[in-house]
C-alpha cells in the first residue's frame, strides 16, 4: 500500500469518527453557515424594533428657566415629552453645573433637564442627563433636535430682519452633485476595502478556533483513550500518521471556514445588498487568497497538533491551546491598523501577521508581487518548521505511549 | 531452524530508568510463548519492543533474515492491554481500518474476520458500534482486528484481563486453535495457571530481566518445586519495582508549582496519645 493511501485512510477514519458526533455537525456546519445570515437578519430587526420602541416612549423633561418661550415648550411637548417647568436654580457657576439636580436624574424622576436663559440677545442653555440610561439619552437627543430647529428658525429670522438671503448666507460653500459619485473606486472595490478589515479577522479566528477540538481529540485524546498504541504497531510511519491527522484537521477546519465565508457572502449578496456589495476580485487574487488561508491553516494546525501531542492530558492540551487561540487576536488586531498604502516590507516577514496583511491586500484586489513573494516564502518556511516540530513530537515514544 | 523473531541483547531505558536489561530471546514458529510477571516487570515493554512501538536503546529486534521489526510490522498482529477501539466506529469498521492500513482487500479481511468472529461468537455484533461493548466484546473485537490481515505472529497483552470466565475461556480456545493452525503467539499474563494451560513455553520476567525461560516442566525442574506458583516465587524473590513506563518525570516548573500548593504531610506520632 502506498504512503499516500495510508495517509488518506487515516484522514478518512478521523473525519468519519469526528462527524459521527452530531454536536460536531452543529459546530462545524450549522453555526458557520447560519451565523452571518442570522446576524444580517436579526441585527436590523432588533435595532429597528428597539428604535421604534424608544420613539414611542414618553420622556419626562424638566425645564429650569425664568424666561423660556412658550413656542419652545410646545415644540418639546410635540416630541412625546411630558414637560415640567420650574425656576432656574440660584448659585450656579455655569448652566452645565448639575448642582442640586443630580438626584432628580439619578432617581429617574426626570429623564433630562433643560436649563435655558437669555443674556443680551443670546440664549444660553445646557441639557443635563444620565449617560448610562438609554431613556435619558433619548430625552437628551430629542431636546437637542428641538433646540437645533429652534436655533435655525431664530437664525433665519435674524438674517431676514437684517435684509439678507437666508440660503446664501447660511450655505456660502456647497458640494455640487452626489458625494459618492466622486469616488473612483467601484462598489466592489469599496466592499473589498470594508471587508478587508473584517474577513481576515473571521478567517484567522475561525481557523484557529475550529482547529482546537479536532487537534486535541486526534492526538492526546487518542492517547487518553488508549487507541494510539494499537495504531503505532501498524505498518504506518509516524510521519504518515501525523500527515493523516493533519489532513483530517485541515479538511474539517477548511469546511468550517468555507461555510462561514459562504454564509457571509450570502448575507452580503441577499440580505445586506442595500449597504454593501460583494467584493470584486480577480481570479489571481482569489487563488492567492486560498493559498494564504491554506498556509495560515497549515501553520496553525501543525502547531496545534504538536502542542496537543506534547500535552499529558486533554485537560492540559485545552489549557495550552485556548490561550494560544486568544493570543491569535494580537496579530489580527495589529494588521487592522497598518496603512496598506505605505506598508513597510518587514511586516511581511513576521509570521501570521504577514499572511493576514496579504489577505487584506488581496481583498482590495491589490497584488504586490514583492509582498506576495515575501509572505509566501516566510510562511512556507514557518510551515516547514511547524510541521517538523509536530513530527518531532509524534516521534517521541515516551509521550506517545504514556497514558495520563 | 531459524527463529521467527529475535531479541538480541536488547536494553530499553526511559531517561535514567532501565526498563529492560540485556534480553536475549528467540521465538520460533508454531508456538505459544507466555510472558509471565507482575506489574512493572517489563512484559508490556517487551511486547512494545517486539511490535516496534519502542525502539531498543541497545541491541536489536529482528524478524527472519535479520529484517528489522519496525520495517516489517505487517507480519504482526497486536492486541494491546487497552484494546484501542474507536467507540464511534462499528466493530467491523475498527477491523477494516487496520486492515486497510495493512493493505488488505476489504473482502478478504471480511472473510477472515467473519470466520474468527463465529469462533468467538460475536459475528452478530460486527456492525454494532463498539461504544456499548462489554470488556469481553472489546477484547474479542481487538483480537479479530489483529487477525484480519493474517499475521505471522500475534502479540497479546493480557488478553483475558478483566474478562468473565466464559469470555476468557473463548479467548484461550481461539489461541489454542490458532496454534493448531500453525500460528505463533506471544501471550502476556499475570496468571500462572492460564500460562500453563495455554503456553508451551513460559518466560518469567521480573524487574526488567528474564529470570527463566522454558517449558512448565523445565521451570519446575530448575527451581526444584512442585507447582509453577512456587517456581515463580522462587524466581522472583527480589522486591518488585514500580511501573517504568508511568514514571514520566514532570517538568521542573510543574514540580515547583505542585510543591507550592502541596501542604506539608509531615505527621509525627505522639507518644502521650
Amino acid at each position: 500500500m502506498s504512503s499516500r493511501k495510508r495517509i488518506v485512510t487515516v484522514a478518512k477514519k478521523e473525519i468519519i469518527e469526528f462527524i459521527r458526533d452530531w454536536r460536531t455537525i452543529v459546530a462545524l456546519v450549522v453555526i458557520p453557515l447560519l451565523l452571518f445570515p442570522i446576524l444580517f437578519i436579526a441585527f436590523p430587526i432588533v435595532m429597528q424594533s428597539e428604535a421604534a420602541e424608544l420613539d414611542e416612549k414618553f420622556v419626562d423633561i424638566l425645564i429650569q428657566s425664568d424666561d423660556v418661550e412658550n413656542l419652545l415648550v410646545q415644540d418639546i411637548e410635540n416630541q412625546s415629552a411630558v414637560v415640567s417647568i420650574e425656576a432656574m436654580p440660584t448659585n450656579l457657576t455655569t448652566l452645565s453645573d448639575p448642582s442640586n439636580s443630580t438626584e432628580q436624574l439619578r432617581s429617574m424622576e426626570y429623564d433630562a433637564i433643560l436649563r435655558i436663559e437669555l443674556r443680551n440677545e443670546t440664549w444660553y442653555y445646557a441639557v443635563l442627563h444620565l449617560s448610562t440610561s438609554e431613556q435619558s439619552n433619548e430625552a437628551r437627543s430629542r431636546l437637542l433636535e428641538v433646540l437645533i430647529d429652534w436655533e435655525t428658525n431664530l437664525t433665519s429670522q435674524r438674517i431676514e430682519s437684517a435684509g439678507l438671503d437666508v440660503d446664501t448666507t447660511l450655505n456660502p460653500v456647497r458640494w455640487d452633485g452626489t458625494i459618492s459619485d466622486a469616488d473612483v473606486a467601484t462598489k466592489g472595490e469599496q466592499a473589498g476595502m470594508l471587508l478587508s478589515l473584517f474577513i481576515p479577522f473571521v478567517l484567522a479566528i475561525w481557523t484557529a478556533s475550529a482547529a482546537v477540538q479536532p487537534s486535541i481529540d486526534m492526538t492526546v485524546g487518542e492517547r487518553e483513550r488508549g487507541t494510539l498504541e494499537s495504531l503505532l504497531s501498524l505498518p504506518l510511519s509516524r510521519s504518515e500518521l501525523l500527515l493523516g491527522k493533519w489532513l483530517a484537521v485541515v479538511s474539517i477546519t477548511a469546511v468550517g471556514v468555507t461555510l462561514q465565508i459562504t454564509g457571509l457572502l450570502f448575507g452580503i449578496a441577499y440580505l445586506a445588498s442595500d449597504f454593501i456589495d460583494v467584493p470584486s476580485l480577480s481570479f489571481a487574487s482569489v487563488l492567492l487568497l486560498v493559498m494564504a488561508v491554506g498556509l495560515y491553516g497549515t501553520m496553525v494546525v501543525a502547531l496545534y497538533l504538536a502542542l496537543a501531542m506534547r500535552s499529558r492530558s486533554v485537560k492540559e492540551a485545552g489549557s495550552v491551546l485556548t490561550p494560544i487561540t486568544l493570543a491569535m487576536i494580537v496579530p489580527i488586531l495589529l494588521t487592522q491598523f497598518i496603512n496598506l498604502d505605505d506598508v513597510e516590507m518587514f511586516w511581511f516577514c513576521i509570521p501570521f501577521v504577514n499572511v493576514l496583511l496579504g489577505l487584506r491586500e488581496l481583498l482590495l484586489n491589490r497584488i504586490v508581487i514583492e509582498h506576495v513573494i515575501v509572505w509566501m516564502f516566510v510562511s512556507s518556511l514557518v510551515c516547514i518548521a511547524t510541521i517538523r516540530y509536530a513530527a518531532k513530537q509524534f516521534h517521541r515514544e515516551d509521550i506517545i505511549t504514556t497514558k495520563s | 531452524m531459524e527463529p521467527l523473531l529475535r531479541l538480541v541483547n536488547v536494553k530499553k531505558s526511559f531517561g535514567e530508568v532501565q526498563a529492560i536489561e540485556h534480553v536475549n530471546l528467540e521465538i520460533y514458529r508454531n508456538s505459544v510463548i507466555g510472558l509471565v510477571g507482575g506489574n512493572g516487570a517489563g512484559k508490556t515493554t517487551l511486547l512494545r519492543l517486539m511490535s516496534g512501538v519502542y525502539r531498543p536503546t541497545e541491541g536489536s529486534v529482528v524478524l527472519e533474515n535479520n529484517r528489522p521489526v519496525a520495517e516489517m510490522r505487517s507480519v504482526l498482529g497486536v492486541v494491546p492491554e487497552s484494546t484501542g477501539l474507536y467507540s464511534k466506529l462499528t466493530a467491523w469498521e475498527n477491523i477494516r481500518y487496520h486492515s486497510r492500513i495493512h493493505g488488505i482487500d476489504d473482502q478478504l479481511s471480511w472473510n477472515r474476520t467473519f470466520r474468527f468472529a463465529q469462533l468467538l461468537e460475536i459475528d452478530a455484533s460486527l456492525h454494532r458500534y463498539t461504544e456499548g461493548f462489554s470488556r469481553g466484546m472489546k477484547q474479542k473485537t481487538a483480537l479479530l482486528r489483529a487477525l484480519a490481515h493474517g499475521p505471522q505472529i500475534l502479540l497479546l497483552d493480557e488478553p483475558t484481563g478483566g474478562l468473565d470466565v466464559t469470555s476468557a475461556r473463548t479467548v484461550r480456545r481461539l489461541v489454542s486453535k490458532l496454534k493448531e493452525e500453525g500460528g505463533t503467539i506471544v501471550y502476556s499474563t499475570h496468571h500462572l495457571a492460564e500460562a500453563q494451560q495455554v503456553c508451551d513455553r513460559i518466560i518469567i520476567v521480573h524487574n526488567g530481566f528474564i529470570q527463566a525461560d522454558g517449558t512448565p516442566e523445565e521451570l519446575l525442574k530448575l527451581t526444584k518445586t512442585d507447582t509453577l506458583e512456587e517456581a515463580y516465587v522462587a524466581l522472583t524473590k527480589e522486591k518488585a519495582r514500580p511501573r517504568m513506563e508511568e514514571a514520566e518525570k514532570p517538568s521542573r516548573i510543574s514540580t515547583f508549582w505542585r510543591r507550592l500548593f502541596t501542604p506539608s504531610s509531615s505527621m509525627e506520632v505522639r507518644e502521650d496519645e
